[in-house]
């Protein structure tokens, strides 16, 4: 029993290690993916886009497994409130421009706006939740004014009016940005007709090179420069992975803590049961019977800890994935369950639970039958 | 068993547990070897039973010199032509009174007729009505009854018991002597029964003391005086 419940714990830990850690990880990507960069983000090498963004996006909108694209915009621009005449509060933001109709099948920025919509005209923003409390707690329906510096060094003014609050969960969101209309940027930025960077959605994640190839095969002179996510988000997610890679590891580690507890546990039920050995021993039962006899235990705790551990396993995976489990309101964890690593699990851990009945069963058939039945 | 010698130790810790003991054992016989506590009676049955290697000497069992036997061939000898009965029933508390009898015969593979032979002896031990209860449920006696089933399941050439009434009280004791004895003249089976009270057994084929590792031969037991 106790053996069992070692091989169970030891899945389990690894399960709740996978479904944590490795959810938090598929978090991160799929906000980053579904907030900023796509599946495959298009960039000028040198600066801005020149190329039409509708162009671009249709272009793109026609390949069958692309979902969607669209084109955004950043700057950098100073905010100031104003209430009742009086300018309240002043801060520095990073500012996004979006094409709202587009915005909304390519990303789900907006499905991040909590309080009043999306930017729907040209002089509507979206204030990130931080930004509004850093402007002393706007609210929808209040004015604020943004100054750009435009590219020839001007500074360009213009007032909006507050129609939403953007607070994602995680804050991987544009929680610390504003949003607006890309048409409102461009004029401020006097940069008609230029894009920061397209972003692209994929039906099918897994083309995201295969489309960034075709891309940059299609327009090979304009300067393009195509990244998938991973790509992209390198230094973001490389850091992250060694993270999971060294849980895992510690994962393993607990597997192996369950193996030495079963080597204990038969060394144990072996000690336990010289007098039965003895016995067995004595009227006839040979070396290789005992063996059998404590391997074939192994194979059952190993049979039943595997099965055991994999479905609670399994189950706090499914509980995670349909609860979207997240801890104190932070980004929900991105639950998958990946099949393969569900069975090297349970392989792993129902072939040490064998390996670690190895020795004890050595020790077992090693006894003398005269000795062990003198045991008491 | 021919000139069989057992020591343990070495040097100045060197015991010598047999001496020169030679014994023939005849088929169907009812043996008894009697002797004080330490006088090397259980191991000249260990030597027998192939649960311990003399130091030197022969023991032939069915024409086979069993002591050059490798360890693999020992088993299967013990399986096929020994029955044991020890001092404790020995029996295991996993399995029922009918599991414990027929546990032999599953070792040896002949698993066909295991569960009748057994179901069989387990009747003419008195147990037909406790062979499906555990073995930890069955008082001392019964227990004692269902190792002697045990012991004659694999029908051997030689059943070998270690004080087999040593753990039971007197009346328990009286049963399973009468036990033995019916069942060896029934089967015509030998046996050889270690005991320090040979009174208990009464007439047999043949007593023989063992002292200090040796033997004294063989009398009747109304005869026989216990060396001094």
């Amino acid at each position: 029993m106790g053996a069992v419940l070692a091989v169970t714990i030891g899945i389990l830990v690894i399960h709740v290690n996978f479904v944590i850690f490795q959810g938090l990880f598929d978090a991160i990507v799929r906000d980053l993916t579904d907030y900023r960069f796509g599946n495959l983000q298009i960039t000028d090498e040198e600066d801005y886009i020149d190329k039409s963004d509708n162009y671009l996006v249709n272009w793109f909108e026609r390949i069958p497994y692309v979902y969607a694209a669209t084109p955004r915009l950043d700057a950098s621009a100073a905010i100031n409130i104003t209430k009742f005449g009086e300018r309240i509060e002043e801060t520095r933001v990073s500012v996004v421009g979006v094409n709202p109709l587009r915005d909304i099948r390519a990303s789900t920025v907006h499905e991040t706006v909590t309080e009043g919509q999306y930017v729907f005209s040209r002089n509507s923003i979206v204030l990130g939740s931080n930004v509004a409390k850093d402007l002393g707690g706007a609210q929808v329906g209040d004015n604020v004014k943004l100054k750009i510096v435009d590219r020839y060094g001007n500074d360009k003014l213009k007032r909006f009016i507050v129609t939403g609050i953007a607070n994602s969960p995680g804050g991987n969101g544009f929680d610390y940005s504003v949003v607006v209309h890309i048409d409102t940027l461009r004029d401020m930025m006097d940069r008609d007709g230029y894009t920061g960077s397209i972003m692209v959605k994929l039906n099918d994640p897994s083309k995201s090179t295969e489309l960034k190839n075709l891309f940059l095969q299609t327009f090979p002179n304009d300067d393009f420069k195509a990244e998938t996510l991973e790509e992209v988000a390198e230094a973001q997610l490389s850091g992250f992975r060694s993270g999971i890679a060294m849980i895992n590891m510690i994962g393993y580690f607990g597997m192996m803590s369950s193996a030495f507890a079963i080597v204990t546990i038969q060394m144990m039920l072996v000690n336990g049961k010289t007098k039965e050995i003895g016995v067995m021993r004595a009227i006839g039962a040979k070396r290789k019977d005992i063996l059998i006899v404590f391997l074939f235990q192994g194979l059952i705790i190993g049979a039943i800890g595997a099965t055991v551990g994999t479905a609670a396993g399994l189950g706090y995976t499914i509980y995670a994935k349909e609860t979207k489990m997240s801890f104190n309101g932070s980004l929900p964890l991105e639950v998958t369950i990946q099949w393969d690593k569900v069975i090297q699990t349970a392989l792993t851990s129902f072939s040490l639970a064998i390996i670690a009945s190895l020795y004890p069963s050595y020790r077992a058939t090693k006894l003398l039958p005269v000795e062990a039945m003198r045991t008491v | 068993m021919y000139n069989l010698n057992k020591v343990y130790g070495e040097g100045d810790t060197k015991v010598h547990a047999l001496q020169d003991l030679s014994i023939t054992v005849n088929k169907g016989e009812f043996l008894l070897i009697v002797g004080s506590s330490g006088s090397g009676k259980s191991t000249l049955l260990n030597m027998i039973g192939l649960l311990d290697q003399p130091t030197s000497g022969k023991i032939l069992i069915d024409g086979i010199e069993t002591t050059t036997l490798s360890d693999g061939k020992i088993s299967e000898f013990r399986n096929h032509k020994l029955g044991f009965i020890f001092q404790f029933s020995n029996l295991l508390t996993d399995l029922t009174v009918l599991e414990n009898v027929m546990l032999p015969r599953q070792i040896q593979g002949t698993n066909g007729s295991a569960s009748e032979d057994a179901k069989e002896l387990l009747k003419i031990v008195g147990l037909e009505d406790q062979m499906h209860k555990r073995a930890n449920k069955i008082s001392g006696g019964q227990a004692q009854r269902a190792a002697i089933a045990r012991g004659l399941v694999n029908h051997p050439t030689i059943v070998l018991a270690d004080e087999p009434t040593g753990n039971l009280d007197s009346v328990s004791a009286q049963n399973i002597v009468q036990l033995i004895k019916s069942m060896a003249k029934k089967l015509g089976q030998t046996f050889i029964v270690v005991t320090h009270d040979r009174h208990q057994f009464g007439d047999v084929d043949r007593v023989i003391t063992i002292k200090d590792g040796r033997a004294f031969e063989d009398e009747k037991p109304s005869k026989l005086e216990v060396p001094a």
